[in-house]
């Protein structure tokens, strides 16, 4: 996934870009907009919103600040905030196009305050051998490969190690989310 | 950072699909939000791109009555480039927007349209810049890159003509970036391409304008990242450049090719090439470079 190239694309318009994207972010967006809004119909709203919003804007995106993918998403956090904050009205629709949209803020994030306490805990649930890799590739910064010296085991180790510990943290997260 | 990291790989663990239909819905908004480039024969896509990004731009641009460039706020600026495209369109026998074309020169007929467009919003010039722009691409469907045609009295085939439109737009883009405190992604590798090819093979014709006395020579130019190549550029008029296959050259140059297409387009004063062999030549070409910019 080259950020810059799609952005390039969809900055000159290219629809098939955009088509692209949804393909490749939209179960990502949804899902995250889900958790927060606890609401279908309203997370569904929020992942068009975003992508028409990026469409529409394309310049508010710099891709040598940050991944498109933490963009959009971060984008899809605060929509679903703001859904919640104005649940009381009812109305999804109110929540309507924004006029201008904020850069996304480095300090912001995508994750809900109770996610982040939900996340930490799977983490430290985790069988030792699997939090340290965790650990080393996400809170350390890590690559692969760093991580594979780090704990004496070949690269490939260290990547399925890494893939089973995200599998068993996604299963944690997910009983009792939706 | 390092847990956002964490939260969304491990939402791509358990991805949940939209419900279906959603692609289509959002294409249709987003077509309604901006429009995407117009559809239009592969060697005009450049200029469709270029307008869809100065599109883009304007979405996001807010200080509206800011000079940009010549003294020009966002409104004449868009007015002088649908200007220049409806003297083009004219020529290819388009449909022309606005007035009537009092005279094909390019500075007459902004002023024309610029005067016009006083008493118009700004969202309407933009409209009536966008339609004027797409109404050009579709018409070039049924039109021969290679017929010489003269709009505003620039000899020069139709395929290099929608070239000139699209290195245009692109600059003037870029100043109503820079203006805004925005920053503008480059024009997509093979678009790219295709202007710095336009650039490369206008060489000879700038140094002509400046008045410079060439004789039988050749160069090499070098243009290095996305939408580079090296092409062997005869500096001879009725010599077109071609791909660069070896051949004994006076003077190589080497240049970033979007700082080549900018200083073309008369943007970058401070910007030098990197020469070898007739430097004296090297720094005439140099020089007589943005010959064929304007405003």
């Amino acid at each position: 996934m080259d950020d810059h190239l799609f952005h390039r694309r969809i900055v000159s318009g290219d629809e098939l870009a955009l088509g692209e994207l949804y393909d490749h972010f939209s179960a990502l967006l949804y899902g995250l907009a889900l958790r927060v809004t606890r609401d279908r119909a309203a997370a569904e709203d929020i992942t068009q919103e975003v992508f028409a919003t990026f469409w529409e804007r394309p310049l508010g995106f710099d891709p040598g600040r940050g991944s498109l993918r933490t963009w959009l998403a971060t984008i899809a956090h605060r929509r679903a905030v703001d859904h919640v904050r104005s649940e009381e009205r009812r109305r999804v629709g109110a929540l309507g196009p924004r006029l201008f949209e904020r850069p996304a803020d480095l300090e912001e994030g995508v994750v809900a305050a109770d996610e982040i306490v939900r996340v930490r805990e799977a983490v430290r649930g985790l069988p030792d051998g699997l939090r340290q890799v965790i650990e080393l590739a996400y809170y350390g910064g890590r690559t692969y490969r760093e991580v594979a010296v780090e704990i004496g085991v070949p690269e490939g180790t260290a990547k399925s190690r890494l893939r089973l510990a995200l599998r068993r943290l996604a299963e944690t997260l997910n009983e009792g989310a939706l | 950072m390092s847990l956002d990291r964490l939260y969304l790989d491990l939402l791509d663990e358990a991805p949940i699909a939209p419900p279906s239909g959603g692609r289509a819905h959002l294409l249709t908004t987003a077509a309604g939000r901006r429009r995407p480039a117009a559809s239009c024969v592969s060697w005009a896509r450049p200029y469709a791109g270029r307008i869809a990004a100065l599109d883009a731009v304007f979405a996001s641009a807010t200080a509206w009555d800011v000079p940009i460039v010549e003294g020009w706020n966002l409104q004449e600026l868009l007015t002088h480039l649908m200007a220049k495209d409806g003297l083009l369109a004219a020529a290819v026998g388009a449909p022309v927007h606005g007035p009537p074309i009092a005279e094909d020169e390019a500075m007459a007929r902004t002023r024309d349209l610029q005067h016009h467009e006083r008493s118009r919003s700004l969202l309407e010039t933009r409209q009536s810049w966008r339609d004027q722009a797409d109404t050009l691409c579709h018409a070039l469907s049924t039109a021969d890159p290679t017929r010489m045609i003269s709009p505003g009295g620039l000899p020069l085939p139709i395929g290099d003509q929608i070239l000139g439109r699209a290195l245009e737009t692109w600059i003037h883009t870029h100043d109503t970036a820079v203006s805004e405190g925005l920053t503008l992604p480059h024009p997509v590798p093979d678009e790219l391409h295709a202007m710095a090819d336009l650039c490369a093979r206008l060489l000879p014709l700038t140094a002509m304008l400046s008045g410079l006395h060439l004789g039988d020579r050749a160069i090499r130019l070098t243009l290095t990242g996305d939408g580079g190549g090296d092409w062997h550029i005869p500096l001879t008029l009725g010599h077109p450049g071609s791909v660069y296959e070896g051949q004994e050259v006076a003077l190589s140059i080497r240049a970033d090719a979007v700082e080549f297409c900018f200083v073309l387009g008369g943007r970058g004063a401070d910007r030098t090439w990197e020469a070898e062999g007739d430097l004296a030549l090297a720094a005439d070409l140099r020089a007589a470079a943005p010959a064929l910019s304007g405003p």
